[in-house]
């Protein structure tokens, strides 16, 4: 285990569930890169996943506070848990499934409020532990398991919708762009606000072998690097790109949500303290 | 440009003076940091972990020049880089 | 006209019968039920309410959005009742007490919530406000259709579930604080079914003065220590798990182990189920609320809850007063079912609020004889004095319910 893992993850839970070639590993430890060099301890940060591979292979695995909330519930759980615990710095790892399908009206309302959580959404681009379904994020004509013929859905952007929403940090990079992740990632955990990034990562089980021909792990990975950069190792062009690094950066701009609540209270209390008939009930 | 090398160089400037360790008990064998490597530093292990894999072993540690990539890409934990005791005299 | 001389034993078996006594200075007001609700959450120490609006729960919203900011506490307005449950369980979980406030369609949506509440063991209270369905049905009338949706909370079975129900504005404010004690006690979400007619109903409350000398609030605690979650044991008072100290806790959807890891084998689900379930079976005695009235030669008892066992309560007064040995069985605690309630061997009217049967099937599991069980099922509205008087002189004459418009006997 690499020095960063036995500082904050649990020794119990390591080796993860995870498949061979799974991006969920990677991506983990780029976030305890982020957390180590912002001098975090594993009691300030609460960590919170969802449902599916990337809830079921990141769940416990943090050394600190654990949840694992129903599917796509992950960001309704840590709006209470704010209210509780302001102090504490929330991440919140979740899949494409709940991130952008079964849970996007709470991400949007969270987005909303500016809640202090920093979701980092990792993204199979489909429902891989159910078998290799499509999900929202699946490219459009990609063969997967429930869509034997190519999808026919057109797919959506969980950043446009966060940013829409009114999230304050979004950014989207890839398992290919490790220091860019670490720095995005820094960036999102140091926003008192709402953080959104979105990480795509390979899944060599099903999504490689359905949509993508192959359960080799190095084509697979590839096939993201070559989608990152827009360019095969042969020079030609991909046939669609991903659009990485920080999309929208309006960090600190919005007072936080639970700030906000403390503060309405804080008002009313002084109104009711000096005598003002609000205090009635 | 592919992202793994498939030809390995030999080592240019200050190579041999890293300690590459590899968890092998907790080793998948995707092949990331094999592949990844630049230079020639991993090998398989020709026996099976207790996950069932055979795990990638630190084959040629003095190849290594401390790019990190291998440490960057394993998606399981395994593998620390760091500079040997001694500093980098 | 004469009037009778009443000599009934009127009985209510419930912790508040004693709080009433000890706590007497505060103040009257002429307040909703909805308000009550409100006031006995705060007087629990209450300080989140997550919900989603509602008729007939949306003043407990309203007002909670008022009283919550006063006393340090956070009203959130949730995008569904997914969330608004979701929610309250995070900041149960992050330690402070918590309520939601729904009705049936809500109450649908927050299943998924109840079973992560339920298995993890997050101490929080749920009002519904029950009305007339299914679906949006009457909005403004009262029903009793969660009677086993309320024990059947979520998907999954391996759990109990505690259900109150309450059947007027003061019992709504004392009750409300009991379902906060016993959340934090079994360490479990408790569920207080009232309905359209006890929410929305203006009646005379008394308040105590002064909410921090009620010394029968069970605190907030914390466990700080494995096991976090203590399977295979049924026992009482463990302090609930936080997030936020330290600790280590793991909290999740999954079957878990002592440390809420997730865990898959047989033995595992055999231990979490013996914690969920006997938690609540072994401890019955504490959970014992109910009213009785003349059990003690009834030949011919009544059972109803919540709203209509207030007209139910008065026909049995006025079946007595014309000289039949009438009882009625108000049962307060729904859920874990008071079977011992039912031991006499003798005629049961059953009223509720519903057309297809619910109460009476759990009656005629209880009693000791099926066959005199009877039901008297009705929607939309209260039953009447009139009809129920009709029906317990029909079981006593004939042992069966004379025709009735608008209401159903038939239990299949």
């Amino acid at each position: 285990m690499n020095k960063l893992a036995q500082k904050y993850l649990r020794p119990s839970q390591i080796p993860t569930k995870a498949c061979h070639g799974c991006g969920i590993g990677m991506i983990e430890n780029w976030l305890l890169q982020a957390i180590d060099e912002l001098g975090l301890k594993q009691d300030d940060v609460v960590f919170g996943t969802g449902i599916g591979c990337v809830g079921r292979q990141t769940f416990a695995t943090w050394g600190g506070d654990n949840f694992g909330a129903t599917h796509g519930r992950a960001v309704a759980v840590a709006t209470g848990l704010k209210l509780a615990q302001p102090d504490k710095k929330f991440l919140i790892v979740v899949g494409d499934g709940d991130a952008a399908s079964i849970g996007t009206s709470h991400l949007i309302h969270a987005a909303r409020r500016n809640l202090g959580v920093t979701v980092i959404c990792e993204d199979n681009m489909g429902y891989e532990s159910t078998g290799g379904q499509f999900s929202p994020t699946t490219p459009a004509g990609y063969v997967t398991n429930s869509s034997p013929y190519g999808m026919v859905e057109p797919p959506f952007d969980p950043c446009d919708v966060v940013q829409a929403a009114g999230a304050t940090f979004v950014a989207e990079t890839t398992a290919t762009q490790w220091h860019q992740t670490v720095k995005i990632v820094k960036k999102a955990l140091q926003n008192d606000g709402f953080s959104f990034v979105h990480v795509r990562f390979p899944c060599n089980e099903n999504f490689g072998a359905y949509a993508l021909g192959t359960r080799d792990t190095l084509k697979n990975l590839e096939w993201i690097y070559e989608h990152t950069q827009g360019r095969k190792a042969d020079g030609s062009e991909t046939d669609f790109t991903w659009e990485t690094g920080i999309k929208h950066d309006a960090s600190n701009s919005r007072p936080e949500f639970s700030r906000l609540l403390r503060d309405l209270g804080e008002r009313v209390r002084a109104r009711m303290a000096a005598g003002d008939g609000q205090g009635a009930h | 440009m592919a992202l793994f090398k498939t030809e390995k160089k030999a080592p240019r400037g200050p190579a041999g003076k890293w300690d590459v360790v590899v968890s092998e008990e907790m080793c998948k064998a995707c092949g990331f940091c094999l592949h990844i490597c630049p230079t020639d530093v991993f090998g398989w292990r020709k026996v099976t972990n207790r996950l069932g894999w055979f795990p990638i072993y630190t084959a040629h540690e003095e190849h290594c020049v401390g790019c990190m990539l291998c440490y960057q890409i394993c998606p399981d934990f395994c593998i620390d880089v760091a500079p040997r005791a001694g500093g980098m005299n | 006209m004469p009037t009778a001389t009443l000599t009934v034993r009127d009985g209510l078996v419930a912790p508040w019968a004693e709080w009433e006594r000890r706590y007497t200075t505060g103040r009257r007001l002429l307040e909703a039920g909805t308000y009550a609700l409100t006031e006995g959450a705060i007087a629990a120490g209450c300080r989140v309410f997550a919900g989603y609006p509602i008729t007939p729960a949306t003043d407990i919203a309203e007002y909670m959005s008022r009283r919550l900011p006063q006393v340090g506490g956070y009203y959130m307005q949730c995008e569904d009742e997914l969330a608004g449950m979701h929610t309250c369980a995070g900041a149960s979980l992050g330690g402070l007490k918590a309520m939601t406030a729904t009705s049936g369609p809500g109450y649908t949506l927050m299943h998924d919530a109840y079973g992560w509440a339920l298995t993890n063991e997050i101490p929080m209270v749920v009002v519904d406000a029950m009305r007339v369905g299914p679906i949006s049905g009457i909005t403004g009338a009262p029903g009793q259709g969660e009677f086993y949706v309320a024990r059947y909370c979520t998907h999954g079975g391996n759990f109990e579930t505690i259900v109150l129900s309450p059947s007027s504005v003061q019992e709504a404010f004392w009750l409300t604080i009991d379902a906060f004690n016993l959340a934090e006690r079994f360490r479990t979400p408790v569920t207080i079914l009232t309905d359209q007619v006890v929410s929305d109903m203006w009646e005379d409350l008394f308040i105590p003065a002064d909410y921090d000398g009620l010394d029968f609030v069970v605190p907030r605690k914390s466990n700080l220590m494995m096991p976090f979650f203590p399977v295979g044991s049924a026992a009482l008072d463990v302090p609930p798990n936080i997030i936020g100290r330290g600790t280590g806790v793991c909290v999740s959807a999954y079957t878990h182990t002592e440390e809420g890891y997730d865990i898959e084998e047989m033995e595992a689900q055999w231990a979490q189920t013996f914690r969920l379930v006997n938690k609540i079976r072994f401890h019955r005695a504490e959970l014992t609320r109910y009213e009785t009235v003349g059990m003690e030669d009834a030949e011919v008892v009544a059972v109803a809850y919540g709203a209509n066992a207030r007209t139910v309560k008065t026909a049995v007064l006025e079946a007595r007063r014309r000289g039949l040995r009438a009882g009625f069985v108000r049962p307060i605690t729904l859920w874990p079912f008071l079977d011992e309630l039912f031991e006499r061997d003798c005629h049961y009217v059953v009223c509720e609020l519903n057309y297809d049967g619910q109460l009476v099937r759990e009656v005629m599991r209880a009693a000791p004889d099926k066959r005199k069980v009877h039901f008297m099922g009705k929607s939309a509205e209260l039953h009447t004095v009139a009809e129920v008087t009709t029906a317990l002189q029909g079981v006593s004459g004939s042992g069966r319910i004379p025709e009735l418009p608008y209401i159903w006997t038939e239990v299949r």
